[in-house]
């Protein structure tokens, strides 16, 4: 797929306009993935008839004359924790396949689905969203589409290679502690983690209750806020969905940055940066104006109590499980499940006790500044199988280290879109920049990330697959 | 903790919870035990007051407007 001519937008467009049928999209979409997916694996499993059937009620809505929704006939997939009405929600795991399949679509997909957006299938994943590097032992590794030896991130890793593939041009995931941003990041496309509580999470599989959301990845910044407008309602069946209005940002991108005060986020965020990564900042930082250095508050510690609470939430999740068939999780997560449910009460209550004066902290912050940049992720991607990346001479194990600098702003709860670029040290690969904004204003980072895309800084790469 | 007292409070607490461990697995989840520990001495380190009430989602029920519940 040529990332210039065929970006979701264009393809709704195109599609409203009568200029291609939804069919033919789907049909070049399934060829694609067909092409493409044996390499990658970012799919778990495809909803065909589905998706022929609901391309099929598309067409046959324009040539009614109707108007159609935003995402009328635009292809999308989603991490296989969402649920799929009629077939089992893996959550990346071979446990969940004696489950029952779903009865419905999650919220997400269904809001999705009146969009009129085309499902086509469910994409590889971490299992249980414990990891950040998709390298499934069940399904097998999600493979970056830039460089196929080497990680697409996680653990939404097929979500983000999918987009990076040109499978389809909009995928969901989950983030808790940067499982959007850090494939985002690593496959080079646009990811969004909405606020925390801004997004249903009703019909995903969870992972932490208290810091899950979920949010797109996309191929331009025009399809990532379509998708996200289209999934903004309040839920008052999720006790995690804050939202109490819908707020559009699509229309609104083209309105810059000017009067923003933008930062670069220093200190910790630098520390834990390599210099491609630190280089990618600089360059946002140019375009946005951004000259000043910012101290987010205590981020280590937010680190620290997002580390503690994923793991004593997660593995008390899978406790029955865990003790009945240990065997059968995935062997690079399953000694982390349990150690988190082995962890006493009073280091995940003090993490808790912490986040609310963490959260004062950050809020506090925001009143200095509208809009704060940092690196998505240390380093590129690195390959598959890497057991310690060296970090500034500091050698850290790779897992865990990919979301060092994700960890402390979803813990938070900021929104934060995550912008491809293309520093040079990577050996062409790419490296996501975090563009963050206080709780709720997340049209204030597609805004900044649009004029990055404008000014062409920030885009896609079409992967020589 | 040592290592050595990891280990013995990850098989002493899989036991409280009735999770089967054999040592090898044992070993291994004190490793990662261990980091979290260091994580964990960061936060204890903080006193924080005891009117600090920890980050909660619960409601006791949802709140609709009058009007929509009569």
């Amino acid at each position: 797929m040529n990332y210039d001519a065929t970006t979701g937008t264009t393809l709704a467009r195109q599609i409203a306009r009568g200029e291609r049928s939804a069919i033919e999209v789907l049909e070049d979409t399934l060829g694609c993935i067909a092409a493409t997916d044996g390499r990658v694996n970012a799919f778990t499993s495809k909803t065909v008839a589905r998706a022929r059937a609901e391309a099929a009620a598309v067409d046959v809505r324009r040539m009614h004359g109707e108007v159609l929704p935003a995402l009328a006939g635009v292809p999308f997939a989603v991490k296989n924790l969402f649920d799929i009405s009629g077939e089992v929600t893996l959550a990346g795991s071979i446990v969940n396949k004696g489950h029952e399949p779903a009865k419905e679509d999650a919220f997400l997909v269904q809001r999705m689905r009146a969009a009129g957006a085309v499902l086509v299938g469910a994409l590889n994943m971490d299992e249980y969203a414990y990891g950040f590097t998709t390298e499934n032992s069940h399904y097998g590794p999600c493979h970056n589409p830039h460089d196929l030896t080497r990680i697409a991130g996680g653990s939404s890793g097929g979500s983000g290679a999918a987009v990076a593939a040109g499978q389809v041009p909009i995928t969901l995931g989950s983030d808790t502690n940067g499982s959007i941003r850090v494939p985002a990041s690593l496959c080079g496309v646009w990811g969004l983690k909405p606020t925390f509580g801004r997004l249903s999470r009703r019909g995903s599989y969870p992972f932490v209750h208290s810091i899950d959301h979920l949010g797109p990845l996309a191929d331009s910044v025009g399809s990532l806020a379509l998708a996200y407008d289209a999934m903004q309602s309040p839920d008052p069946l999720d006790p995690g969905c804050h939202a109490v209005a819908i707020e559009p940002t699509a229309a609104a991108l083209q309105k810059g940055v000017q009067g923003l005060r933008i930062g670069v986020l220093g200190g910790y965020f630098h520390d834990n940066a390599t210099a491609p990564a630190r280089a990618a900042v600089k360059a946002a930082a140019k375009v946005l104006g951004a000259m000043d250095e910012v101290k987010w508050p205590d981020a280590a510690l937010g680190r620290a109590a997002a580390f503690i609470i994923s793991a004593s939430e997660g593995g008390t999740l899978h406790l029955d499980d865990l003790r009945a068939r240990a065997q059968d999780f995935e062997p690079l997560s399953v000694d982390r499940f349990i150690s988190g449910a082995l962890q006493p009460a009073a280091w995940y209550l003090q993490a808790q006790r912490f986040r609310r004066l963490y959260r004062d902290k950050v809020n506090a912050l925001f009143e200095q500044w509208d809009v704060l940049l940092a690196p998505a992720t240390p380093v590129s991607a690195p390959v598959i199988g890497t057991e310690w990346l060296d970090i500034n001479g500091q050698q850290q194990p790779c897992r865990p280290s990919m979301g060092l600098l994700t960890q402390p702003v979803s813990f938070a709860g900021c929104p934060v879109v995550a912008a491809p670029f293309w520093p040079e040290g990577t050996g062409g690969l790419p490296i996501g920049v975090q563009i963050i904004t206080a709780p709720w204003r997340e049209d204030l980072a597609l805004r900044a990330a649009m004029v990055l895309q404008t000014v062409g800084v920030s885009h896609l790469k079409t992967p020589a697959l | 903790m040592t290592d050595a007292q990891t280990l013995a409070y990850v098989q002493a607490s899989a036991i409280a919870l009735r999770l089967p461990l054999d040592t090898a697995q044992a070993q291994r989840v004190a490793v990662h035990m261990q980091r979290t520990a260091a994580l964990a001495q960061l936060l204890d380190d903080l006193h924080l007051p005891p009117e600090l009430e920890k980050a909660q989602i619960y409601v006791p029920k949802t709140h609709l407007p009058l009007e929509s519940s009569t």
